[in-house]
């Protein structure tokens, strides 16, 4: 069992994900972004080339701004979707990334640099990303 | 004919030629040889052989201006002298380029769906009829928006040089999108026990299609006025998809038109950095478009049914529906201006009362 949030909890989903040819096909595909998570004070990055999530590592909170944007939400909004995910497989229509993206309040993505060309990644790569937080259906995960 | 008749006629035909008509010249191979840079090994990369892998030496050379007023591919050789011209109009790299396209171009393909099979079709369930009417009205609305897109991209396609033969193939992908957009609303229209719904006015449709200014004015349009406009309308449709098969619908049109917006505001960046008053010209071109825009949604059919959709039927449309449809466009002027704002174009302060009024909802 893995603790959320950590690089642990990341690299289960990152292989969870990585093994999975379904999401490879129809909805998703290659994918090239820098990607941050953001769980209350702590930061992570994550790497998509290809097909594939190749990295997950825990970053500063400065280094967010070298990212193509990151997905902040507080720790319980976190549990929340992820429980959801776990339940159901893949997320519910109220815990989809896009569903939260829209109805937070600064939004779900977000980007430091204010670049807003590499913060549109976030939708062009939409269902890349889901399938990667899909993916944690398949891990078992412990809020502490 | 009969075989017989066929072979008499055959007969006749062979025999009125001459010797000369009958020999195979010798070939001479002239052609052989006639290359700028011969012996090009192109590698795959860890993606595979891209279009933008290609871009080596002569080949890599992209001109400010394209000269040819052929079908000349790019680095192959011209001269041989009475191709009559097509007459491109697009000649300048400032005109279309942008640095993405060939990369935009292989995304575009190895991330392409079919709609036929993709689309999870028999998750539709039946829906209340105000709430079936509202959805095949929004789908017919979204037919015109990518047959508006078709047309536009092949009316110009043809103006493009092929200098830039990146733009080009990565435009041929963005009217295939819209084509397949134009068909899974079309398919969900008709699938659920509706039909299409009532035209729309398409002032802005119509805006986009004639506007024959430059193709950077026509990208302003198409990809950011508009094209920020459906991306937003795509993203509400799936956060209040019915059923499975809306959800992966408008997910993935989501994605491809994410994928157009790049292409536009790659180009329009490249433009304004290469051309002098472009900035300026784009506002103009923006100002305008604005008041179209604003002029189409006073028409009270698009916001309706998005608030029928948005609150789960009639009752509750005027109140919830309304709120979240004035969301959808704060959704909209927030995206719109942000990207305006990453461009250098002017239009935070300068925009429509009424598009500001947006950016509180």
């Amino acid at each position: 069992m893995a603790r959320f949030p950590s690089v642990e909890w990341l690299n289960e989903v990152r292989t969870a994900f990585n093994g999975n040819e379904e999401y490879h096909g129809a909805g998703g595909g290659a994918c090239e972004a820098t990607v941050g998570i953001k769980v209350d004070e702590r930061n992570f990055r994550v790497i998509f080339e290809g097909l594939e999530c190749i990295e997950a590592s825990e970053i500063e909170e400065d280094d967010l701004s070298d990212l193509d944007f990151y997905l902040e939400l507080k720790l319980d909004e976190w549990r929340e979707m992820i429980e959801n995910i776990k339940t159901n497989g893949s997320a519910g229509l109220d815990y989809t990334l896009n569903t939260l993206d829209l109805s937070q309040e600064d939004g779900l993505a977000k980007s430091r640099s204010d670049d807003q060309y590499r913060q549109d990644l976030f939708f062009r790569y939409n269902q890349t990303l889901q399938f990667f937080f899909d993916a944690s259906s398949r891990v078992d995960t412990d809020f502490g | 004919m009969t075989e017989s008749t066929k072979e008499k006629a055959l007969a006749r035909r062979v025999a009125a030629l001459s010797e000369e008509d009958l020999t195979i010249p010798e070939p001479n191979y002239r052609w052989m040889g006639k290359s700028h840079q011969w012996g090009t090994h192109v590698r795959p990369g860890k993606k595979g052989l891209t279009v933008g892998d290609l871009n080596v030496g002569y080949y890599a050379e992209i001109p400010e201006f394209w000269e040819d007023q052929t079908r000349m591919p790019r680095g192959s050789v011209a001269g041989r002298g009475g191709i009559p011209p097509i007459g491109y109009s697009v000649r300048h790299k400032h005109e279309l380029w942008a640095d993405n396209a060939a990369d935009l171009y292989e995304e575009a393909i190895q991330r392409r769906w079919i709609s036929t099979s993709a689309i999870p079709w028999h998750t539709l369930e039946a829906l209340p009829d105000d709430v079936e009417g509202a959805m095949c009205q929004l789908c017919t609305e979204l037919c015109q928006q990518a047959n508006t897109e078709i047309e536009t991209i092949t009316r110009w396609q043809d103006q493009l040089s092929y200098g830039f033969h990146e733009v080009k193939l990565f435009l041929a992908s963005e009217s295939f999108d819209a084509a397949r957009h134009f068909e899974v609303f079309r398919k969900r229209a008709l699938a659920n026990g509706g039909g299409m719904g009532l035209e729309s006015r398409g002032e802005v449709n119509r805006m986009i299609l004639e506007s024959m200014g430059g193709w950077t004015e026509t990208v302003a349009l198409l990809h950011l006025l508009r094209g920020v406009f459906t991306l937003t309308v795509y993203r509400h449709g799936r956060a209040f998809a019915h059923n499975e098969a809306e959800r992966v619908m408008f997910t993935k049109c989501t994605e491809d038109k994410a994928r157009h917006l790049a292409y536009g505001l790659e180009h329009l960046k490249y433009a304004i950095a290469h051309q002098q008053d472009q900035a300026m010209i784009l506002e103009q071109v923006l100002a305008i478009g604005e008041h179209v825009l604003l002029r189409e949604l006073k028409d009270p059919v698009m916001r309706e049914c998005l608030a029928i959709i948005f609150a789960g039927g009639i009752e509750g449309a005027g109140s919830e529906g309304m709120a979240k449809f004035e969301h959808l466009m704060g959704d909209y002027v927030r995206h719109y201006l942000s990207l305006c704002d990453w461009l250098g174009l002017q239009r935070r302060s300068m925009m429509p009362n009424r598009f500001k009024n947006y950016l509180e909802k």
